[in-house]
């Protein structure tokens, strides 16, 4: 009986348009997670894909031993595909001169992921290639052939063998981005290796296993092998754990994605809060009769419950066709920029946007659902007896419930849904305390004689419980805009300043004190800019209060972020200054007073961290023969994604004026200048030249990919939020409704009713931007320090930008829903209110 | 069919209780028609609501068709509702996401009853607004949205029908016809009428009047209640 009757409701109701509200409220939270889920599921494949060239695979196995024989062989059980990889670092003899190189033998199936670069000659513009040096042959860097003064086709002496210079590689996808880690590059064939015997004793030989496979057989062999991995030994890699600009960068977009979501859901959830409440109030005088005619509790019940089941399935199945066109649009209007590809298919995005559906819809109807079922049917006699409950801490549990229940499920992540869910509940609270400042005000300045802002102030006033819920409801959806907007700007912002147009495309080093000048005049000559010039030796550090750090130091080989930085320990870029450098940052002690007697010495944070150095500790540092001690006095905090000279340790100057030092220091040439390269270097046949051009190139380009991706996500969850806001007026108009008819037909013109809509409306879009503005600069300053590692910033513009923002859209709703009512004839508006 | 006695309802306000119905004491034979007539705020409307069960008394005991009402809860209330009373209201009460047909098929769904459909064509038919049967509230006039509130009032047959200013949203054209076919329904149907109005050629019509005033019932009321007692 219940269910036909249930059925018949929610057909004439469906028909009649009465639950397009809360259809419409969950068909938004449906699509809205769907699209921006998938869309960022499907980019953050792309764009780990892309990233993927930049270890060469999907997975990369470094090892300082070679691995077991069965580890390789359970990833031919699942399907991976593998490449081998052994380097080592070694002095290469050609031409009587020698020289320290990066040492790198492949096997024929390297690279899985990305390509190798050869160029025709050196430093000629690289090209890419499927293959690689042939046995017998090495292909080195355009550097090596200057330094070594070679040629193509000359032989070269690589430990115990001969091999002949068979090309030039330009670069190769797992070089890594430290400028001043690498060494010149050298690439061989596997075959080859054994001849060399750099892997006799005593020898540092490591071995890198590259892995490409589905994410299904990834994952099962991350699960496999995370248990045997000895972390003195090996170092599992995914793009994903990458701490380089690019992995960070695809991190943070990640999390960006991530806290849109759960933003959309937010906003989806608000809004279906508000259809709920506006459906059960509406449904008060139904629940009266059945009552009335003998209907149970538990009746009632079912009728609601299935009707509400039945809107929510109706709106997850629209939601999830409207989620699934808005994504493709969206892909498709980004194709030529972004590459994603729609073929593949994943179902967490459908059954999270499923979830949530469900999640919001029941979990957000409760309380409306609860004050329904308990509407006595005495209401059929008496019109004013309303839900006989009223239970604000019910309603604030299972909203507040919800929504960080969802945030939880969804992002994983407690601390991203602590900050939002804590920032909330703040603005709530804020909210709840400014709406008895208006109720106060209200009552100042709603006296006096009928006025379009007496009207508004006195609903402010009079309303001040309804207006408190709308207020809140509003200030949230603007908060959670602004949040998106303002990281947005903020995270591209800082993309963009660290590799702003001109950054240095090419470093050069050991220049010599004696070149300086004349380096500085040739090229002032022609037309290039330097940068910074800093002074640099080759130092290793020994010992750390007399006790040597061996031991520290063979762990942090297998421990250091990138490839780059591995030397550290035996030998590190050591520089001197008199200021820290732009973009490090004083974390603790002092910067040199030069008042000491002691020499002092500044150390980078995280390095000192991992080998437990601390301020007061006395560094022993081996420069060539001699010993130099100096104590640490300060920390710094260096940004290692900008694309600039940055070291471990920096010394005193005053400590180093006896040591001869080299210089380094960039500049920067655009693609068309690229032809005076050989010009510039000519000469200073001693100074080596680090292209980083292509490197930033693509690092630009990702960053400018992403850039995009979250302008789209920033775009949807704009249109998520104005459709938000239109709900919501429309709600509120509703419950307005009423007064507004008994004004207009009483007489009161349009204008006055109108006026006192706008005003109304205005006064709480002010408010609510107002308080929006003030929970996004703390949501956003939480954010940022702890979520996204980001610098915070003040954001003073929003504070007055927010609440005109919020005046002008809700104003200007309000006026659009106001001007609809009005526009209907007034018997008929009478008709439907009674 | 209805018995009470010293009904008393009191309720609270911000200057302490006021109480509306004092010790009322009656009763009603089945197929009676009763008019409770009065003047607004004399508490008639008060009286009928704890009569048909929709709000519990303070204090006394009222009897419906031979079961204690003052002894059940919500739940029991709302079952004896469902199988033995009606109700016709001033403000009809339809439900507006029903058509009429579903309207007065509402009552037979909430009882169980089978055949329902075709019953309430009939009835339909008999207040005179088959023709009528898919329109919604909002698209009949006053008087057709009573016929069917009337309607959906008798498809159960109940043994009590509770009428609240059945015509007082009427103008009189339309409200004679309300009457008429009220009273010839019940006369039909053999129900017992409880009818609260403050129409007195309403109230005449009725077998049997009671005066309510300032919560108690009138002399002629009290004669009665005396001849219970």
């Amino acid at each position: 009986m219940w269910a036909n009757l249930a059925w018949r409701l929610f057909r004439h109701e469906m028909r009649r348009g009465e639950l397009t509200i809360i259809l419409f409220a969950i068909v938004l939270s449906v699509s809205a997670v769907l699209s921006l889920s998938l869309f960022s599921a499907r980019l953050q494949s792309a764009l780990t894909e892309k990233s993927a060239e930049f270890i060469a695979a999907d997975r990369e196995l470094v090892s300082s031993k070679k691995v077991e024989d069965s580890w390789l062989q359970k990833a031919s059980q699942l399907g991976l595909n593998q490449a081998l990889q052994r380097y080592t670092r070694s002095m290469v003899f050609a031409n009587n001169k020698m020289q320290l190189v990066d040492v790198r033998a492949v096997d024929n199936h390297y690279p899985l992921k990305g390509k190798v670069k050869i160029s025709v000659t050196p430093f000629a513009p690289p090209q890419e290639t499927d293959t690689l040096p042939k046995t017998g042959e090495v292909w080195i860097d355009s550097r090596l052939f200057q330094v070594l003064q070679v040629n193509l086709g000359d032989d070269i002496e690589i430990g115990d063998a001969v091999l002949k210079i068979g090309g030039v590689v330009a670069d190769i996808p797992d070089r890594g981005f430290s400028v001043f880690g690498n060494d010149h590059l050298l690439l061989m064939s596997m075959q080859d290796f054994a001849a060399t015997h750099l892997d006799g004793p005593g020898s540092r030989i490591g071995y890198s296993y590259f892995f490409t496979g589905t994410a299904a057989q990834l994952s099962d062999y991350d699960d496999w092998i995370t248990p045997n991995l000895n972390r003195e030994l090996h170092r599992w890699r995914s793009i994903e754990d990458d701490d380089s600009a690019i992995g960070r960068s695809v991190k943070r977009a990640e999390r960006y994605f991530l806290l849109a979501s759960l933003l959309a859901i937010v906003l989806a959830s608000v809004s279906i809060a508000v259809a709920a409440q506006r459906y059960s109030q509406r449904h008060f005088d139904p629940v009266a009769i059945m009552k009335t005619l003998g209907a149970s509790r538990a009746t009632v019940q079912k009728i609601y419950l299935v009707q509400l089941l039945l809107i929510t399935f109706s709106a997850i199945a629209i939601g999830l066709v409207i989620g699934f066109a808005v994504q493709q649009l969206v892909i498709q209007a980004v194709a030529d920029k972004v590459s994603v590809d729609l073929s593949g298919w994943y179902w967490q995005p459908i059954l999270m946007a499923v979830f949530t559906g469900f999640i919001c819809a029941l979990l957000f109807s409760m309380y409306p659902l609860m004050r329904l079922f308990s509407v006595p049917p005495l209401r059929v006699l008496r019109r004013d007896i309303g839900a006989n409950l009223s239970s604000k801490s019910i309603q604030l549990l299972s909203c507040g419930g919800a929504i960080f229940l969802l945030m939880l499920i969804f992002s994983g992540d407690w601390k991203m849904s602590l900050i939002l869910f804590g920032c909330g509940i703040l603005l709530v609270l804020g909210l709840i305390a400014f709406t008895f400042v208006l109720i106060r005000l209200g009552h100042k300045l709603g006296q006096g004689r009928i006025s379009a802002w007496q009207l508004a102030w006195a609903r402010i006033r009079r309303r001040s419980m309804d207006n408190a819920v709308q207020l809140i409801s509003f200030s949230i959806t603007l908060l959670l805009l602004l949040v998106v907007l303002v990281m947005r700007n903020d995270m591209i912002g800082q993309w963009r300043a660290q590799l702003p147009q001109d950054t240095p495309n090419y470093f050069i080093a050991n220049i010599t004190a004696q070149q300086l000048p004349e380096l500085k005049q040739h090229f002032a000559d022609l037309n290039v800019k330097t940068g910074d010039l800093y002074p640099l030796i080759r130092g290793r550090m020994a010992a750390v209060n007399g006790e040597m750090v061996r031991t520290a130091v063979s762990k942090d080989d297998d421990d250091t972020e990138n490839r780059g930085r591995r030397g550290l320990g035996r030998e590190a870029g050591l520089t001197w200054l008199d200021q820290i450098q732009d973009g490090n940052k004083l974390v603790a002690g002092k910067w040199f007073s030069g008042q000491s007697d002691e020499l002092e010495v500044s150390v980078e944070q995280k390095i000192a961290e991992r080998l437990d150095i601390k301020l007061g500790d006395v560094l022993t540092f081996n420069i060539g023969a001699r010993v130099l001690e100096a104590k640490v006095t300060s920390l710094r905090e260096v940004n290692w994604q900008s694309m600039k000279p940055n070291f471990y340790f920096v010394l005193q100057p005053q400590a180093m004026q006896d040591f001869p030092a080299t210089y380094v220091t960039s500049f920067y040439l655009d693609g068309q200048d690229k032809a005076l390269l050989t010009q510039l270097l000519a000469p200073f046949a001693s100074i080596s030249l680090f292209d980083v051009d292509a490197r930033i190139n693509q690092l630009r380009e990702i960053i400018d990919q992403v850039s995009l991706a979250v302008e789209f996500i920033l775009v949807l969850v704009l249109i998520a939020g104005a459709l938000v806001l239109v709900s919501q007026v429309q709600a509120s108009m509703d419950e307005r409704q009423q007064e507004l008819t008994i004004l207009r037909t009483l007489g009161a013109k349009g204008r006055l009713i109108r006026l006192s809509v706008i005003f109304e409306f205005v006064i709480i879009g002010l408010v609510a931007g107002l308080m929006a503005a003030a929970a996004n600069e703390l949501t956003l300053y939480l954010l940022q320090s702890q979520i996204f590692e980001m610098e915070s910033q003040f954001h003073w513009q929003f504070w007055w930008q927010a609440p005109l923002i919020g005046a002008g859209l809700v104003g200007a709703l309000g006026a659009a829903s106001c001007w609809r009512l009005l526009s209907l004839n007034t018997a008929h508006l009478l008709r439907n209110m009674f | 069919m209805i018995k009470t006695r010293e009904l008393t309802k009191t309720v609270p306000t911000s200057d302490g209780t006021l109480q509306i119905l004092k010790p009322i004491s009656f009763s009603i034979e089945a197929g009676e028609t009763v008019a409770i007539v009065g003047a607004s705020g004399s508490g008639k409307s008060t009286l009928l609501s704890l009569l048909a069960g929709l709000d519990t008394a303070t204090s006394g005991e009222i009897e419906l068709n031979g079961q204690r009402l003052d002894k059940m809860d919500e739940e029991q209330r709302a079952t004896l509702r469902g199988q033995d009373v009606g109700f016709i209201f001033q403000a009809f009460m339809l439900v507006q996401s029903l058509t009429a047909l579903e309207n007065i098929l509402l009552p037979a769904q909430i009882a169980g009853l089978e055949n329902a459909e075709q019953h309430a064509k009939n009835i339909l038919e008999q207040v005179g607004l088959s023709h009528r049967a898919d329109h919604y509230p909002n698209q009949l006039s006053g008087g057709e949205q009573q016929r069917v509130a009337i309607a959906r009032a008798f498809i159960c047959k109940p043994k009590i029908l509770f009428a609240d200013e059945p015509t007082g949203n009427l103008d009189a054209e339309n409200g004679q016809k309300v009457e008429q076919l009220l009273f010839s329904l019940n006369r039909e149907s053999g129900t017992t009428l409880v009818l609260v109005t403050h129409d007195t050629q309403l109230a005449q019509k009725c077998d049997r009047q009671l005066i309510m005033q300032a919560g108690q019932l009138s002399e002629a009321i009290k004669q009665e209640a005396q001849r219970v007692g």
